[in-house]
C-alpha cells in the first residue's frame, strides 16, 4: 500500500435533502495501519454556506484546505461576499487541474446552499478536477466502496433536515466501521436555510 | 538453482534462471453474493450475471446451487474454481450417503468438509469467496462463511463477491442493528438483536442487491434467492438492472 | 548426394551441427525441461452460436492464423461428434486438433462399450467432458488454448449451447460468440433474442439470417477472418446439417470509399 490516497486513509460524503444539505466525515489520521490522531477533520467551511470535504493524503488535505482559505478569503476581498459554492466547485475545479501532471492525491467534495435562493447543492472532484454533480449524495475516501452501498440504500429524496442527519450519519457509521482506514469518530454538518448546526458522533474505536 | 530453462526451440543452451511465465491461471467473473440466517431458515442469494472483463458472458448463469442435504451453496469469484469446488461438495455428499446408510449430512459437519477441500488446495487456492446456507442441528438458520484458504465461520450474514464491500455494511446495519441506539437514551442503550422474519429479509435482500446492482457493473441482470426451511429448499427469481 | 532420404531438405549437419534430439524429447530423460503452451501459434478467430424454437445454429469461418499472415484457408472449426452435438472451436488450431482426438476416442468409447441403443451422448454430456478437461489441462498449467461452443440438446432434449473456455470457464446463453465475435456478433444476436428464456419465439429463418449478418460484419472489422464459413443446423428429429463453404453473401465496401489507406480517398 505504497497508494498515496490510502496511505493516511479517511472518508467524507455529502448528501442532500429538502432546503438542506449534509457533509460528514471521519475524524482517523493514520499511517498505514497505525492510527495517529482520532482528530482530523476533513471537512472545512469557506463560506457562509459553503462546505468542502477533503480526503487523501493527509498533507495534501491540510495544504489544500489553506490554498483554499487563501483563495477564498482573497474572493471575499475583491467581491464583497462569501463565495457560492457552485462558484467554489469551479475553484477546486480549476486549481486541481493546474496540478494536471503531479496531481494533489485528494478526493474533494463540495456541499452547500446558494445564498440567493437557498438551493442545495453538492459535487464531488476526482484528483484532477474532474466534477460530478449529483442531485443526491457523493462519497469520497478510502471507504468509498462502503459508502457507495450504505447510501445508495439509506438515501431518500427530499429529508427533512434532522431525517438528513440520521441517514447521513447512519451511513458514514456502518460504513467506516468496515474500512480498517477510517472511523475514530465522526463530524457532522447539517446546513439549513437559516443556521448550520455540526454535531460530532461518538464511534467504534477500533 | 535447478534449471529452468531453454531460449527456444532450436537452442541447446540450458539456463539457470526463471522464465517469464505468462499463462494466467486465474480470471475473475464477477456476480456477488449474499447469505442470511434467520430464526427457523436461512436465504443464500446471488445475482445471475457472468462476466469476464466488461463482457458480459450471460445474463443467467445460477450461481447459487442446492447441493442437497437441505444445504445450498455458492462459491463465488473465479468461475471455474467455482464450479470444481461446488462438484467436489456435491459428489462428497454422496458417497457420504453411500457409506452411511443415506445419513444427512449435517451443516457443521459440511462446513468442516469444505475446509478441508479449500485448504487441500492451499498452494493452488480456489479463487473464490464461498458460503453455504442450512439449518443446524437444532433447526435454527445457519450460513457459514469462507475465505479461499477454508478459513471459516458460522455467522448471521455475510456477503461476498465482486460488490461485497458494498453491502457488507448494510447487513450490519439492517440485520445485526449495529450502529443503531434506543431513542431517548443518548446513544448509551444498543437496540438489541432480534430474528427477522423470512419477508422482511427478502426485502433486505433485494434492497442490497438493487443497490449493489446500480453502482456495480459486474452485478446485475438477475437476482435469485435461495430460501431454506425445514421444509426444504426454494427459489425465488426477480430481475435487476440489465445496464 | 545424400541418399537418406529422412535427411532431405533438412538443415545440413555440416552447417549447423546434428540436432539434438533432447529437445524434441523434452521432459522425458532429458535435460531440457518440458514445455507447456504459453501462447497460441496458429489461430482460429471466432465461433458464434444461437439457439431457436427447435435447435441451435453455429458457425466459423475457415482460416487459420499465423500472427496477421493468413496461413491457412480451408481448416474446419465445427467438429460434430455423436448424432446431434457440434463443437465450434476458437483459437489455438494444433490445441483444436488434440481435442478433436479426444472427442473421436470419447465417441468411439461410448459406441463401443454403451450403445445400448437410446443413450447416446448428448451435447450436455461433450461440454460437460471438455469442461472437465480443459479445467484439468489449466490446473497442470499446461492449457489447451481454446474457447469452445457446444451445440445440441440436453437431457430433456431441449436446445442447448454452452461455452467453454481455457481456464475451464463456463456458460450459457442464447446467443454466444467467442473472440471477437463476442463484442460484435453478440450485441446483434442479442437483438434477436434479448430476453435468455425467448429463444423459443426466434424461427430458423430468423436465426440463420442473423448468423449471416454476424458473420458479414465480422469480416468487415475483424482482421483475422475471412469470407469462408461453415455453418451448422441443429433441429429436433432432423438430421444435423453441415453446410461448407459457405460465402459471406451482400457484401457492401462502399463505407470503405471514403477511409483514408482502405480505398480511393486521398489525404
Amino acid at each position: 500500500m505504497s497508494d498515496p490516497s490510502s496511505i493516511n486513509g479517511g472518508a467524507a460524503v455529502a448528501m442532500v435533502g429538502k432546503d438542506c444539505v449534509a457533509i460528514a466525515s471521519d475524524l482517523r489520521l493514520g499511517n498505514q495501519s497505525l492510527g495517529v490522531s482520532n482528530n482530523f477533520e476533513k471537512v472545512f467551511q469557506f463560506g457562509d454556506k459553503t462546505f468542502l470535504g477533503l480526503t487523501g493524503l493527509a498533507s495534501d488535505v491540510t495544504t489544500l484546505s489553506q490554498v483554499f482559505r487563501l483563495k477564498t478569503n482573497l474572493y471575499k476581498l475583491r467581491e464583497e461576499r462569501s463565495i457560492e459554492p457552485q462558484t467554489f466547485a469551479n475553484l477546486v475545479s480549476s486549481t486541481l487541474y493546474e496540478k494536471r501532471f503531479g496531481p494533489y492525491f485528494i478526493g474533494p467534495i463540495v456541499a452547500g446552499l446558494d445564498s440567493k435562493t437557498d438551493k442545495p447543492f453538492i459535487c464531488g472532484f476526482d484528483l484532477i478536477g474532474c466534477i460530478d454533480f449529483a442531485k443526491d449524495f457523493i462519497v469520497s475516501g478510502t471507504a468509498s466502496d462502503q459508502l457507495y452501498g450504505m447510501c445508495e440504500s439509506l438515501y431518500e429524496p427530499n429529508l427533512e433536515p434532522e431525517d438528513l442527519f440520521e441517514t447521513i450519519s447512519q451511513a458514514l457509521l456502518n460504513a467506516v466501521d468496515r474500512d480498517a482506514l477510517s472511523g475514530w469518530g465522526c463530524v457532522v454538518y447539517v446546513i439549513t436555510k437559516d443556521r448550520v448546526v455540526k454535531r460530532v458522533l461518538r464511534t467504534r474505536q477500533d | 538453482m535447478s534449471r529452468t530453462t531453454v531460449a527456444s526451440e532450436y537452442s541447446a543452451e540450458i539456463q539457470s534462471t526463471p522464465i517469464e511465465h505468462r499463462f494466467n491461471p486465474y480470471s475473475d467473473n464477477g456476480g456477488t453474493v449474499l447469505g442470511i440466517a434467520g430464526k427457523d431458515f436461512a436465504v443464500l442469494a446471488g445475482d445471475t450475471r457472468h462476466v469476464t472483463g466488461y463482457n458480459i458472458n450471460s445474463r443467467y448463469e445460477p450461481r447459487v446451487f442446492d447441493v442437497g442435504d437441505n444445504i445450498v451453496m455458492t462459491a463465488n469469484g473465479f468461475a471455474a474454481d467455482g464450479k470444481a469446488l461446488i462438484d467436489r461438495f456435491k459428489n462428497q455428499i454422496k458417497w457420504y450417503k453411500f457409506n452411511n446408510g443415506g445419513k444427512k449430512l449435517e451443516m457443521q459437519s459440511a462446513a468442516r468438509y469444505i475446509q478441508q477441500l479449500l485448504y487441500g488446495k492451499r498452494f493452488f487456492p480456489y479463487y473464490v469467496s464461498t458460503l453455504i446456507a442450512g439449518l443446524d442441528e437444532e433447526g435454527r438458520g445457519a450460513v457459514y462463511s469462507y475465505d479461499p484458504v477454508g478459513s471459516y465461520e458460522r455467522e448471521q450474514c455475510r456477503a461476498g463477491g465482486a460488490a461485497a464491500s458494498l453491502i457488507m455494511p448494510f447487513l450490519d446495519n439492517q440485520v445485526n442493528f449495529k450502529n443503531q441506539f434506543i431513542p431517548g437514551t443518548d446513544g448509551k442503550e444498543k437496540r438489541p438483536f432480534e430474528y427477522l422474519s423470512l419477508q422482511e429479509v427478502i426485502e433486505l435482500v433485494k434492497d442490497a442487491f438493487n443497490s449493489a446492482a446500480e453502482r456495480h457493473i459486474h452485478v446485475g441482470d438477475g437476482l435469485e434467492i435461495l430460501i431454506v426451511t425445514k421444509d426444504g429448499v426454494r427459489t425465488e427469481y426477480s430481475p435487476l438492472k440489465r445496464d | 548426394m545424400e541418399h537418406n532420404p529422412f535427411k532431405w531438405g533438412r538443415p545440413d549437419d555440416a552447417v549447423y551441427g546434428a540436432y539434438n534430439h533432447q529437445i524434441a524429447e523434452a521432459g522425458v530423460n532429458s535435460l531440457f525441461p518440458k514445455m507447456n503452451t504459453q501462447n497460441p501459434i496458429i489461430t482460429g478467430t471466432s465461433v458464434i452460436g444461437i439457439k431457436y424454437k427447435d435447435g441451435v445454429i453455429l458457425a466459423a469461418d475457415n482460416m487459420g492464423s499465423y500472427g496477421s499472415l493468413m496461413r491457412f484457408s480451408n481448416v474446419e472449426r465445427l467438429l460434430t461428434i455423436g448424432e446431434n452435438t457440434v463443437v465450434g472451436v476458437s483459437g489455438d488450431i494444433s490445441d483444436a486438433q488434440q481435442l478433436a482426438r479426444y472427442l473421436d476416442s470419447l465417441e468411439l468409447q461410448e459406441n463401443v462399450y454403451d450403445n445400448d441403443g437410446e443413450n447416446q451422448l448428448k451435447a450436455v454430456n461433450v461440454h460437460e467432458y471438455l469442461t472437465k478437461l480443459l479445467y484439468h489441462r489449466r490446473s497442470q498449467m499446461n492449457p489447451l488454448w481454446n474457447a469452445l461452443i457446444v451445440g445440441g440438446f440436453d437431457e430433456a432434449g431441449e436446445p442447448f449451447m454452452k461455452s467453454v473456455d481455457l481456464l475451464g470457464v463456463s456458460f450459457s446463453s442464447s446467443t454466444l460468440a467467442t473472440g471477437f465475435g463476442a463484442h460484435l456478433a453478440v450485441p446483434l444476436l442479442r437483438q434477436v433474442i434479448p430476453e435468455d428464456k425467448k429463444y423459443v419465439d426466434v424461427t430458423e429463418e430468423q436465426a440463420r439470417k442473423v448468423i449471416e449478418d454476424c458473420m458479414r460484419v465480422l469480416f468487415y472489422r475483424d482482421a483475422r477472418s475471412m469470407d469462408k464459413y461453415s455453418m451448422v443446423t441443429i433441429k429436433k428429429g432432423q438430421e444435423l446439417k453441415f453446410e461448407k463453404d459457405l460465402v459471406v453473401k451482400d457484401q457492401n465496401w462502399r463505407f470503405a470509399q471514403n477511409i483514408r489507406g482502405y480505398g480511393n480517398a486521398q489525404q
